[in-house]
């Protein structure tokens, strides 16, 4: 059983009530259908065989602006003659012409035509015309008449002398042609069947309104039928940057792990961030090529002086950490400079010279500063990952477990330790991760146990164990990037596109 | 040279201290009075019968190279001077001179030069000589016959060239550092014993005493049992740390019965507390063999609330059907103030900026998201962007005079986006995160349209602003759709 919608079932009706046979453009008139609406209609009857279209060519004349006139006025060569006879059948050429009206720059025309339909002669010599005859209609006169009243005439329904006289007047410009393909709906036995089974139509709409619901008229109404497989525009939902969907997921690990979230200034005195930490301050880890400095304001304050104190014999002579220091004189005002922070360490270090009381588990997932060129594999700006414990006979091998627990809630779960050397901690350890779909060991993060000297200024009494590593690495890794410059270049394709982190 | 040392040890093969001969060498390098003012200390030592290739002499190279700017402090604290014997005369002096007093063809060339030259003109004289220029007399070291063997710390004298062929070492060591100096002699010395070479003390004869070196007595350290097992978490005995730190080609013995003494080869500058041999006991033991444990301590997590604040309000925008983006908080002041028509305020500025592009810090986020929209212009509209993250102010009531704000910005961009539409948004932001009242003002701002543009007040505190971009803003990132934003500082919320 052939289902029609709406409109096909009118399209239908309405052919036969058009005598099974018409043109699209009287469909429309009949049916009050838009073409688009008798177009679809039309695929889907001739789809089911209910009607044929059939396609013609069409040959269009109308008028064109200088015919309108001629049609009006008649042909120059007619309003010629016209005069001519009236002035007596002879008559210099001159005053033919201003007798007629006649525009001056149609006068050789109107003197051509006259000559090639051998209506008058014309005497050189004394510029003389002399009616012939007192010509009759002609055909191209009588086909501008047709013209005037029908405005259009497609000439493929004339005979074929109409069709030469067409092609005279286009060549007079006094037509213009236009070709069109004529289609023409026609019912067939299986459509004129159907219709004299008998075809209702039931009102049908595309969008279901609050007052069919209401007055309960959608009882009568028939929603139209979609095509639900045709692909629908897209449609792009609010979401969290794919690096902070990561960002997030370390946090949540660290929250799950019983860590407590720390957060500290972006801008940092050398103190914190070196000095702190046991970085000598002549070391070439503090230059300018690995730091950035701050010009303005240029330096900061320091903290207490017990603390400062602390710091600077312990960088000059060990102090009563049982190290032999770094044999310098420590410089206050080197401490005071500002920088952006190299690590989030300046901010722990800073914490712990505060909160004493063990046990403390802190972390940060939070930016931080290198004085590097924009690579594809280097930013600026990135992002660490760091994770402190302090208590009571903490080991080398509960920052060990600590970090293999963290690292493999990410996925990354084949970790290796390997010995490697780090200013501020001691023992040390480089955390490796092997990566499958690299076929490699990369490194994870850096790793350790605060050296004395760390702990002693700070009135620290208990091991801290310590480890920070890159955030874009895992980043890059699950997002399967290999330019890092994609996590901070906000394509918006890219981020409507990259779908939420498992 | 080194890594063969380590791996003998590691193996197995060979364990405790390496045992190197030193001979007492006649060789008498005089330090005249003249050099304290500039640079006050040298050490010297004499190397033979070396027959040296040439990934070896690469590798001195760059030992040499490491020294300089590990303990060195490029060149600062001590910088050393290799040089072939063969060809000059002992004894040495190392003294000083005015910058034209004479001329000697520094390494690498034929054509010879005053020292004042040297640092004028010669690549390493111009890299170098804010060590020096600022004395009356520059360094120099001479054989007895005053022939320049080097222009300490600058450069060497092309008559000591090291290639090869060269069989017999003279090594120098110059410094402000005299710890600095002996260091890097006794690294350099025990890496060339290394490689075959036979050492041999040189006498130094300052104005006021005299020293033999290099000297390669080793350093002695008590460790005790308990602080390794502690740090470690392991329950070793005395005698696997002995093992262990033999493998790590350190001497040890009992002492007592639980302390070890330690002796540290002179070459292991980087072992200055005991808590330096807890990690040779681990690397002798085996990193590998440390199982991984949990600490026991039961602990309770807790964010922080500054990033309980901006999840909640980054949650409310992706409920308006906004998408985040993350910028750096490195700008520079023509997209910061000059392209929002703003005139400059005062932002943090770097010292050392690394490119034109970063050399301020951002005061507030906005400038950045028009930036994100201008380089999304062949996506899809509507573009609707939301940053919340870090802005940096100058402060002088922060010890690091800078303050670091949480902010929330938004920009909305289609054909039909206008005040309204934007305004609704950053209430319904404001109103989701718990705000009970705040008003909106009308107020003048460059980078927004007149009479488009208001300011959010929560007690009487301004928190932000909301309006329509101004066309020239518009027309100076290149944009064509209509523009709304709005930005504000959550930590005042």
């Amino acid at each position: 059983m052939v289902e029609l919608r709406q409109n096909e079932q009118k399209v239908l009706l309405t052919l036969n009530k058009l005598g099974g046979k018409a043109s699209i453009d009287r469909i429309m008139k009949l049916s009050g259908l838009a073409h688009a609406s008798v177009m679809r209609a039309t695929l889907k009857l001739s789809k089911e065989k209910l009607a044929q279209l059939l396609e013609q060519k069409q040959t269009v004349v109308t008028l064109s602006s200088e015919g309108k006139t001629y049609a009006r006025d008649g042909l120059p060569e007619r309003r010629l003659i016209k005069s001519l006879i009236k002035l007596g059948g002879k008559a210099e050429i001159n005053r033919i012409v201003k007798e007629t009206g006649l525009d001056s720059q149609f006068a050789p025309i109107a003197l051509g035509w006259v000559r090639r339909k051998n209506w008058a002669t014309i005497k050189e010599k004394k510029q003389q015309m002399i009616a012939l005859r007192d010509p009759e209609k002609g055909e191209d006169e009588r086909f501008l008449g047709i013209l005037k009243a029908k405005k259009a005439v497609i000439i493929e329904e004339h005979s074929e002398e109409k069709q030469i006289v067409a092609d005279v007047l286009r060549r007079r410009k006094l037509v213009e042609v236009e070709e069109r393909i004529l289609r023409t709906l026609k019912l067939t036995a299986k459509g004129k069947a159907l219709v004299n089974k008998g075809v209702t139509i039931v009102d049908e709409v595309s969008q279901l309104t609050p007052e069919l619901i209401i007055t309960g008229k959608w009882r009568e109404t028939k929603l139209r039928k979609f095509n639900v497989t045709a692909p629908g525009p897209a449609f792009y939902p609010g979401k969290a940057h794919p690096l902070q969907q990561i960002i997030e997921r370390a946090r949540e690990i660290f929250l799950e792990m019983g860590f407590t979230e720390i957060r500290g200034p972006l801008v940092e005195t050398a103190f914190w961030n070196f000095d702190a930490l046991f970085q000598p301050q002549d070391h070439p880890a503090r230059e300018m090529q690995d730091t950035f400095y701050v010009s303005d304001p240029k330096t900061g304050k320091l903290p207490s002086e017990e603390i400062v104190d602390a710091v600077a014999k312990t960088h000059e002579n060990g102090w009563i950490t049982g190290s032999r220091g770094w044999g310098y004189k420590w410089n206050r005002k080197e401490a005071r400079r500002l920088v952006l922070r190299t690590h989030t360490t300046a901010e722990t270090i800073k914490y712990l010279s505060k909160h004493r009381n063990p046990p403390i588990k802190v972390f940060s997932v939070d930016r931080v500063y290198r004085n590097e060129q924009l690579t594809y594999k280097n930013t600026a700006e990135f992002h660490q990952i760091e994770g402190i414990v302090v208590d009571k006979g903490v080991t080398l091998r509960d920052l060990m477990g600590t970090l293999k627990t963290f690292y493999s809630r990410f996925g990354l779960k084949k970790v290796q330790f390997w010995p490697c050397y780090f200013p501020y901690t001691e023992p040390s350890a480089q955390a490796m991760v092997f990566v499958p779909q690299l076929k490699s060991w990369i490194e994870l993060c850096g790793m350790g146990m605060f050296r004395p000297e760390v702990l002693a200024p700070m009135r620290i009494e208990h091991p801290v164990l310590a480890w920070g590593g890159g955030l874009e690495r895992i980043a890059m890794l699950e997002l399967g990037l290999e330019d890092i410059r994609v996590l901070f270049s906000n394509n918006l394709g890219w981020i409507r596109g990259v779908p939420l982190r498992r | 040279m080194g890594v063969a040392r380590a791996l003998k040890g590691l193996r197995g093969w060979e364990l405790g201290l390496q045992k190197y001969d030193l001979q007492k060498g006649k060789t008498v390098l005089k330090v005249d009075s003249a050099v304290s003012a500039v640079r006050p200390f040298m050490l010297g030592a004499i190397v033979r019968n070396l027959k040296l290739n040439e990934e070896e002499v690469a590798e001195l190279m760059e030992i040499q190279e490491d020294l300089h700017w590990g303990i060195g402090r490029d060149r600062v604290k001590a910088s050393i001077g290799v040089h072939n014997l063969d060809g000059i005369n002992p004894p040495f002096t190392f003294t000083a001179i005015k910058p034209n007093a004479m001329k000697f063809a520094p390494l690498g060339t034929t054509k010879e030069m005053s020292l004042w030259e040297i640092l004028k003109n010669h690549e390493k004289g111009v890299q170098y000589k804010h060590l020096i220029d600022w004395a009356s007399e520059y360094p120099l070291l001479v054989d007895r016959d005053g022939k320049v063997l080097s222009m300490p710390p600058i450069i060497n004298g092309e008559l000591t060239r090291v290639d090869e062929n060269t069989e017999n070492l003279f090594l120098d060591v110059t410094g402000t550092d005299y710890e600095a100096v002996n260091k890097s002699l006794n690294v350099l010395s025990t890496a060339l014993a290394d490689m075959g070479g036979r050492v041999e003390t040189v006498k130094v004869e300052y104005p006021n005493r005299t020293v033999h070196s290099p000297n390669f007595t080793p350093q002695k350290m008590n460790l005790q049992t308990r602080f390794v097992n502690d740090l470690l978490g392991l329950k070793l005995s005395q005698a696997n740390i002995i093992e262990s730190l033999k493998k790590c080609r350190l001497g040890a013995k009992k002492n007592g019965k639980e302390a070890i003494e330690v002796a540290i080869p002179v070459y292991r500058i980087d072992i200055f507390h005991e808590v330096d041999l807890v990690e040779e006991v681990a690397i002798g033991h085996g990193y590998y063999k440390l199982k991984p444990t949990l600490p026991s301590s039961v602990t309770i997590g807790k964010q922080h609330p500054a990033y309980i604040m901006a999840n909640r309000a980054r949650q409310i925008m992706i409920g308006l059907g906004f998408v985040e983006v993350l910028n750096f908080t490195l700008t520079n002041e023509h997209l910061h103030y000059k392209k929002m028509r703003r005139k400059a305020q005062k932002p943090v500025k770097l010292a050392n900026p690394v490119s034109s592009e970063y050399t301020i810090m951002r005061e507030d986020l906005l400038p950045y998201l028009m930036k994100n929209l201008a380089e999304n212009k062949h996506e899809s509209f509507p573009q609707k962007l939301f940053e919340v993250s870090d802005v940096v102010n100058q402060n002088s009531k922060m010890e690091s005079r800078c303050e670091r704000l949480m902010h929330l910005a938004a920009v909305s961009s289609h054909s039909s986006a206008n005040f309204t539409e934007i305004r609704s948004a950053v209430e319904a932001l404001l109103s989701n995160m718990g705000v009970r009242h705040w008003d909106v003002r009308a107020v003048k701002h460059p980078s927004f349209t007149e009479g488009r543009i208001a300011a959010l007040n929560v007690k009487k505190k301004q928190i932000g602003i909301v309006g329509e971009v101004h066309p020239e803003v518009l027309n100076n990132f290149e944009l064509e759709n209509p523009t709304a934003a709005f930005e504000v500082n959550l930590e005042i919320l």
